[in-house]
C-alpha cells in the first residue's frame, strides 16, 4: 500500500524539476494606485474603527530619530506587519513578536506599517478583544509615536485592468507585480511561491489565492480552466517585498 | 475451505508456511471475572497518599463505591456553591486521585497464563497496586487500559488489589479538549464500562488487523502473536469470516519460538463478498483461533473483529470511498453528554445518536478534540456513518514540550490500533485548529499515513496546512473562505473556487448561529451531574426586567431564525459540488465556552421542536433539489428567475427524472406551474438541470412559495416575498406627521392630541446596529456584533396588517433589518413593548426593539429606528411595512396603551 502512495509522487517530483516553468516578473504597479480614502488622526485606529472588515491598511506616521538604531514597540499585532522606513524593508511583526530594531541615519523619516488580518481567527486569553490591525501604543526608542495617516489598501477588489504597471524599479516597497508568459501546455498546475514574502495572487484577472512565507504551504493551485493557451497575465500584490524576480510551476503541491 | 492461496511472513525469526486444511475447532471461553460491583473507595483530595503510599501497609480504603461509575454518581466532590455563567455547573466537583479497592482471589487453575486488569474507559492515569507495589501505570485518553499483571498475581491467592485513577491533567494539554473538558462531557474521575480481570493463554493474538482490498476481494489480516512460554511453539490459525448468508473458514500454520511473532495473510473472499458504505454498510466479522503447542502444552486463544470491505482514498475534491467520491454532510460532536458527564459506553446510546444524524440526512460525525469509545464505532459501523476521529489536542498543544508530544505520539498510535478495523473510521485527524511546532504535526501526521492506510490523514483542523495533509477541514483555504456561517436572501453563490485547492477541503465549523436558551430545559438536569445554573441566572435577570413571559417566544423566534439560517448554509454548502463537505456546529447545543444554544437539539439530543426530520431532509440529504435565485424579495413588476440544480450523492443515477416547478400561496394554492426537461441525472455531483422564470404580476398574497421536485419524490421549497411598488409614502397629513426629529413642531403635533410618526435616522439613534443574522456562536465567548439573538415580531398586531410577516424574521426582513437601529428601552414603562422586539444577549436581557408606539404629551407616538431614504426604490419589503405603518396610523386602531415621558425619547436619540 506505502508502495502505491510513494512512488508515483516520486515520479511527479522529478517530473518537477525537468518540467518547472519559470515565468520572468518584469512590470510593477506601485501599492499607491489601490489606495483608499486616507484617515488621519492623533493616534492609531483599529480596523475594527476605520470600518475595515478584512484585508490591509498601511499606518503611516513621521518619525525623528536620535541614533542609528531604535527601538519600535507596538503594543498590538492583528496579524502580521511588514515595517519600512523610507521605502526601505526594516522586518516584519506579529502578536508574538511586537519588537523591531530600526536602522535609520538620525533625522526625520517616514515610518511605514502595512498590516495585514486575513482571516486568522485569535483565541485564547485575547478572545473577548477581537480588535483588528493596530491599536494600542506605538513607541520609538521609548517615545509614544502620533499623528498617524491610516490609508486602507483596496487589494482584493480593485479592479486589475485599471492597475497601471511600469517596467519594473528597483525598490522595496510593496506593490504588484506582472508578468505576461505563454502557456506551456504541461501538466503544472501549481504557482510555487518559494522566496515570496505575503500576498495574494490573480490570474488572467482571476483570483488565484494568498500566500504567506511563514506558512508550510508554498503552492496555490492553478484551476485548469484558468490557463489559456497562448499568452497569461500573471499579477501578484506582495506585501513584504522579497525582491523576487521569478517564479515557477510545478506540477506538485509545494510545502516546506 | 478450500485451496486459497496462503501466506505468512515472519518477522523475527521463523515462521513456516504450510497449507493444511483443518477446521477450526470450538474452544473454549477466555477465563474471565467481571469487576463491576462494589469495591473500596477512598478520596485523596490533598494529593498524599500516592506520596506515601499507604497501599504499601495494606491499608484497606474506608468508603465503597459501585463501579463502573464516576465519582459524580455518588456526589463524590466538593460541593460547588457556584453558579457558572459559561457552562453547565458540575454539582459535585473532583480533581485528584481517588482510590479503589478490591480483594480478589486469582483462581488457581489460572495457573501459566497471563491476567490482564481491563478498564474500557478512564480518565486518564491509572495505576495498579497489587498488595503493597505499585506494578502498573497507563495514562492513555482515547483507548481502553489494560493492565498487565501476570507477574505480579499469583493464582490461587487472594491479592489486594488497588487502584489509583487521576484525573488531573496529565500533561499540559488545552484545557478545552473535548476528551476531558468541564465544557461539555465533565473531566471525571472514575471506571467506566467493561472492566474485568482476564486470563488468557501464554500463546495469544496480541492484535488483530483486517486491511481490505477491494479489487482483489481479499482481505490482508495482519497478526501480532505474543508467546509468552520462552519455548517453540507451533500450531495453526483458524480464520472463520462471517457474514449475512457468508461463511468462509481459512487456516494457516505457524512456528514461532519468539516472544512476538507477525503473521500475514491474505484470504481471497470471493465474489460474493460486498463492500460497506454508507448506503449499504455490510459488516463481516472475523474470528481468529490460535491452537499452537510447545509438544507438552497446548495453547489456545481467540480474538475477532468486526470489518468492512471498504478502502478510503483522496480524490481531487473529494474523499474516495470504495474509488466513489462522497460527500460529507457532517456535524460536529463535542462529547456533550449531560445526562452522565461522560460519553456513553453503551450501543444503545449511540445508535440513537447515528439514527438521528440519518433521520436528518446526515452521514458523517467529527469527534472534536477527542475519540469515541468503541460502542459510537459499533453504531456507525452499523448505520453507515463517517467519523472523523482526533486526539485530544487543541491550540497551543504542538507547543515544544516533549512530555506532551510524547504523549500525543503513544495515543496517534493506541487510537490507530484500537478502532483501526471499524469500517466508519474514515478520516483521522490529530486535533483542532493547533499552533505551534507543525514540524511535530507533519511528523504526526505522516506517521499516521504509514502505520494504517485505511484511513485519510490530516494535520490539523483549520491551520497551518501540512504536506502529508490527505485533506483539510477548515474556514479558508489560500483561495478564500470555506465556511459558511450564514445564509443571504439570494442563493446564487457556493464556495467552488475557493473549495479547489491541493486535497479534499471540508467547511469547518459552518453554522454557529446561536439561539435563545429554552429554560424548560432546566428541569431535565435533576438527576444530572451538571445543571443549567447559567440559566437560572439569566431567567432571573429576565424576570427582572420584566419580559419573564416572553422567554418561550424568544425562543421560538430566535430558533425559527437558526433554521432557516441552517438551511441556507447547508444548501450553500451543497452547491458547492468541489467541496468534500461539511461540518456542522452544531445540531445539539454546546452547553460550554460561554453557552452556545446553536442546536435545534438540547444537549441531550432531544429536538427542541423547532424544524421536524422530514422537512431539514428536504435540504440535507443524499438528494436534494436546489435552487440559484438572486433575491427574495420582489416587486409584482419583476420576474422570478430560478436555476435548478440537483445535489445527487446518492448510489444511483437518477434515470430520466421528472423535475416540476410550482408556484404557490400561502393558503397552498397553485398559482403558476411548468415542468423542466426529462433527463437523467448524474450522482456523485451537483448538476444544473435547467431554468425557469417566473413573471410574479398579478401576485397579493406577498408571501409565495416556490417549490422543486425530482420525481416526485425529492422535494425542496423556498418563500419569496412579491410586493407593489409605493410611491409617496410617509406623507404628512394635518392628524399625522412625520418627523426625522423630534423637535418643536413634533411636541405641538402631541400636544394637540394628534400623531406623530418618529423615524429618526439610524445615525442618530444611539445604541447597537441592527442585523438580521441572530448573534454567531454565543455573546458571552465573542463579544462582538450584534450582540442579539434576532427578533420577536409582534405580527399580530394592526401595524402588521398589510405586511404578512409571522412571528419571527425572514429573508423579507432582510432589507429592513439591516437598515435599522437597536432602540434601548429599558428604561421605558415595563408594559411598553416594542411591536419590532429585538432580542438581547441572555446574560444582559435588556428590552430592545426597533418600532414602538406609546402615548406622549397627550398625543400617539408610533417610533421607527429605520433608515427610510437609501437605496428604497430596491428595498420592496421595507416600502411595504412603511405602506403598512401609514394604513395604520390613519386608521382608528392605532390607539397606543402605554404612556411614556419625554425624557425616554431623549435618552435614545443622539440629538
Amino acid at each position: 500500500m506505502l508502495k502505491t502512495v510513494v512512488f508515483p509522487m516520486m515520479t511527479f517530483l522529478l517530473g518537477s524539476t525537468l518540467m518547472a516553468q519559470e515565468i520572468r516578473i518584469e512590470r510593477k504597479a506601485p501599492v499607491s494606485q489601490v489606495y483608499k480614502e486616507t484617515v488621519e488622526a492623533e493616534s492609531i485606529l483599529s480596523f475594527n474603527d476605520l470600518n475595515v472588515e478584512f484585508g490591509y491598511v498601511l499606518y503611516q506616521t513621521e518619525i525623528n530619530t536620535d541614533a542609528e538604531n531604535e527601538e519600535l514597540e507596538l503594543e498590538n499585532v492583528r496579524d502580521y506587519a511588514v515595517v519600512y522606513v523610507d521605502g526601505k524593508l526594516q522586518g516584519t511583526l506579529t502578536d508574538q513578536r511586537k519588537k523591531l530594531t530600526i536602522k535609520a541615519d538620525p533625522g526625520t523619516h517616514i515610518l511605514q506599517l502595512y498590516v495585514e488580518n486575513i482571516g486568522r481567527i485569535t483565541y485564547g486569553p485575547e478572545i473577548t478583544d477581537n480588535s483588528k490591525g493596530l491599536f494600542g501604543t506605538i513607541t520609538l526608542a521609548g517615545n509614544d509615536l502620533r499623528n498617524w495617516k491610516m490609508i486602507p489598501l483596496n487589494v482584493r477588489n480593485y479592479p486589475l485592468k485599471d492597475l497601471v504597471f511600469e517596467r519594473r524599479a528597483s525598490d522595496s516597497s510593496p506593490g504588484f507585480y506582472q508578468s505576461k508568459f505563454e502557456h506551456n501546455p504541461s501538466e503544472n498546475s501549481y504557482l510555487n511561491m518559494t522566496g515570496w514574502g505575503m500576498g495574494e495572487v490573480w490570474l488572467n484577472q482571476k483570483y488565484l489565492g494568498s500566500y504567506w512565507e511563514e506558512e508550510k504551504q508554498q503552492s496555490i493551485l492553478i484551476p485548469s480552466e484558468y490557463l489559456i493557451s497562448g499568452q497569461n497575465e500573471l499579477v501578484i500584490f506582495e506585501l513584504k517585498n522579497n525582491q523576487q524576480k521569478k517564479i515557477s510551476l510545478s506540477p506538485t503541491p509545494v510545502f516546506k | 475451505m478450500d485451496e486459497y492461496k496462503i501466506s505468512i511472513y515472519k518477522y523475527v525469526k521463523m515462521i513456516c508456511l504450510l497449507g493444511l486444511l483443518v477446521q477450526a475447532t470450538l474452544l473454549k471461553a477466555q477465563d474471565v471475572i467481571d469487576l463491576s460491583g462494589t469495591w473500596g473507595f477512598q478520596t485523596d483530595v490533598m494529593d498524599f497518599r500516592r506520596g506515601s503510599l499507604s497501599p504499601r501497609y495494606n491499608h484497606v480504603l474506608q468508603g465503597t463505591i459501585k463501579l463502573p461509575a464516576i465519582t459524580d454518581d455518588y456526589q463524590i466532590g466538593y460541593q460547588n456553591p457556584y453558579k457558572y455563567i459559561d457552562r453547565l455547573t458540575r454539582k459535585y466537583e473532583y480533581m485528584g486521585p481517588a482510590w479503589y479497592q478490591r480483594d480478589i482471589e486469582i483462581p488457581a487453575d489460572w495457573k501459566g497464563k497471563k491476567i490482564f486488569l481491563y478498564f474500557e474507559r478512564t480518565h486518564w492515569l491509572s495505576s495498579i497496586f497489587v498488595d503493597t507495589k505499585e506494578v502498573s501505570s497507563i495514562d492513555y485518553v482515547s483507548v481502553p487500559h489494560n493492565h498487565d499483571l501476570s507477574s505480579f498475581v499469583k493464582p490461587g491467592k487472594t491479592h489486594r488489589i488497588t487502584i489509583c485513577i487521576d484525573n488531573r491533567f496529565q500533561y499540559n494539554t488545552h484545557k478545552w479538549n473535548h476528551a476531558h473538558t468541564e465544557f461539555t462531557q465533565i473531566n471525571w474521575n472514575g471506571i467506566l464500562g467493561d472492566m474485568k480481570l482476564m486470563a488468557i493463554d501464554p500463546v495469544y493474538v496480541e492484535d488483530l488487523q483486517v486491511y481490505p482490498n477491494i479489487t482483489d476481494q481479499s482481505i490482508k489480516v495482519k497478526l501480532r502473536v505474543n508467546n509468552a512460554t520462552k519455548k517453540q511453539v507451533k500450531g495453526k490459525v483458524s480464520f472463520a469470516i462471517a457474514g449475512t448468508k457468508y461463511s468462509l473458514k481459512h487456516e494457516v500454520a505457524l512456528v514461532s519460538s519468539d516472544s512476538v511473532s507477525f503473521v500475514e495473510a491474505n484470504i481471497p473472499l470471493g465474489k460474493h463478498i460486498k463492500l460497506w458504505d454508507e448506503f449499504n454498510p455490510n459488516l463481516y466479522r472475523i474470528s481468529c483461533q490460535l491452537n499452537t503447542s510447545d509438544g507438552k502444552n497446548s495453547y489456545q486463544h481467540e480474538k475477532s473483529t468486526t470489518f468492512g470491505m471498504r478502502e478510503v482514498k483522496q480524490g481531487k475534491n473529494h474523499v474516495l470511498l470504495n474509488n466513489h467520491p462522497i460527500h460529507l454532510r457532517g456535524n460536529v460532536e463535542n462529547a456533550v453528554f449531560p445526562k452522565t458527564g461522560h460519553a456513553p459506553l453503551d450501543d444503545a446510546s449511540w445508535e440513537r445518536i447515528m439514527m438521528l444524524m440519518k433521520d436528518y440526512g446526515m452521514n458523517h460525525l467529527r469527534f472534536h478534540s477527542w475519540c469515541p469509545p468503541a460502542a459510537a464505532f459499533r453504531m456507525a459501523d452499523k448505520h453507515g456513518i463517517y467519523f472523523e476521529v482526533e486526539m485530544p489536542m487543541w491550540g497551543k498543544d504542538a507547543e515544544p514540550d516533549e512530555a506532551r508530544y510524547n504523549f500525543f505520539r503513544r495515543e496517534i498510535k493506541a487510537i490507530l490500533k484500537e478502532y483501526g478495523n471499524h469500517p466508519s473510521f474514515v478520516l483521522y485527524c490529530n486535533g483542532n485548529e493547533i499552533t505551534g511546532n507543525f514540524d511535530f504535526i507533519e511528523e504526526l501526521t505522516a506517521e499516521g499515513r504509514k502505520a494504517d492506510p485505511r484511513h485519510l490523514y490530516s494535520g490539523s483542523t483549520a491551520r497551518t496546512r501540512v504536506k502529508s495533509d490527505q485533506y483539510y477541514v477548515s474556514q479558508q483555504t489560500n483561495k478564500g473562505p470555506v465556511k459558511v456561517y450564514e445564509g443571504l436572501p439570494g442563493t446564487d453563490w457556493d464556495k467552488n473556487v475557493e473549495s479547489d485547492v491541493d486535497v479534499p477541503v471540508i467547511s469547518h465549523e459552518s453554522g454557529q448561529r446561536c439561539i435563545y436558551p429554552n429554560f424548560d430545559e432546566i428541569k431535565k438536569y435533576a438527576n444530572s451531574p451538571v445543571e443549567a445554573r447559567n440559566f437560572e441566572v439569566f431567567r432571573d435577570l429576565l424576570q427582572k426586567n420584566g419580559m419573564l413571559d416572553q422567554a418561550k417566544d424568544f425562543f421560538r423566534a430566535s430558533g425559527a431564525l437558526t433554521v432557516l439560517e441552517y438551511k441556507a448554509v447547508i444548501e450553500a454548502l451543497l452547491r458547492s459540488g468541489k467541496s468534500a463537505g461539511f461540518q456542522l456546529l452544531s445540531m445539539n447545543d454546546f452547553p460550554g465556552q460561554g453557552y452556545a444554544p446553536v442546536g435545534i437539539f438540547d444537549p441531550f439530543w432531544d429536538s427542541k421542536g423547532l424544524v421536524t426530520a422530514e422537512k431539514f431532509r428536504e435540504f440535507c440529504a443524499p438528494t436534494v433539489a436546489l435552487l440559484r435565485y438572486d433575491k427574495s424579495s420582489y416587486f409584482n413588476t419583476e420576474t422570478f428567475k430560478g436555476k435548478a440544480e440537483v445535489y445527487n450523492f446518492s448510489n444511483s443515477t437518477l434515470e430520466n427524472a421528472k423535475i416540476k416547478w410550482w408556484l404557490s400561496d400561502t393558503a397552498g394554492n397553485v398559482l403558476k406551474k411548468g415542468t423542466l426537461k426529462k433527463q437523467t441525472i448524474a450522482n456523485e455531483n451537483v448538476s444544473p438541470v435547467g431554468e425557469f422564470a417566473i413573471p410574479l404580476k398579478n401576485i397579493s398574497s406577498q408571501k409565495v412559495t416556490v417549490h422543486l421536485a425530482v420525481n416526485d419524490t425529492i422535494k425542496n421549497s423556498w418563500d419569496i416575498w412579491v410586493y407593489p411598488k409605493h410611491q409617496d409614502l410617509m406623507q404628512s397629513t394635518d392628524n399625522v406627521l412625520y418627523t426625522e426629529v423630534y423637535d418643536d413642531v413634533a411636541k405641538r403635533q402631541l400636544a394637540q392630541g394628534k400623531t406623530v410618526v418618529l423615524y429618526p435616522s439610524p445615525d442618530h439613534v444611539k445604541g447597537r446596529k441592527s442585523l438580521f443574522h441572530n448573534h454567531f456562536w454565543n455573546p458571552i465567548m465573542f463579544a462582538w456584533a450584534p450582540m442579539t439573538i434576532g427578533n420577536l415580531v409582534h405580527h399580530e398586531q394592526a401595524m402588521f396588517k398589510d405586511f404578512l410577516t409571522s412571528y419571527h424574521t425572514d429573508w423579507q426582513w432582510w432589507d429592513i433589518l439591516n437598515h435599522a437601529k437597536v432602540i434601548e428601552m429599558q428604561n421605558a414603562p415595563q408594559q411598553l413593548r416594542p411591536f419590532i422586539q429585538v432580542i438581547d444577549s441572555y446574560d444582559n436581557n435588556q428590552k430592545l426593539g426597533i418600532g414602538f408606539e406609546a402615548k406622549l404629551n397627550g398625543g400617539k407616538l408610533l417610533v421607527l429606528a429605520l433608515d427610510t431614504k437609501t437605496d428604497m426604490d430596491n428595498r420592496p419589503a421595507t416600502q411595504q411595512l412603511l405602506y403598512s405603518m401609514d394604513n395604520y396610523v390613519k386608521s382608528a386602531k392605532f390607539s397606543p396603551q402605554v404612556a411614556v415621558d419625554e425624557n425616554f425619547i431623549q435618552s435614545f436619540l443622539t440629538k
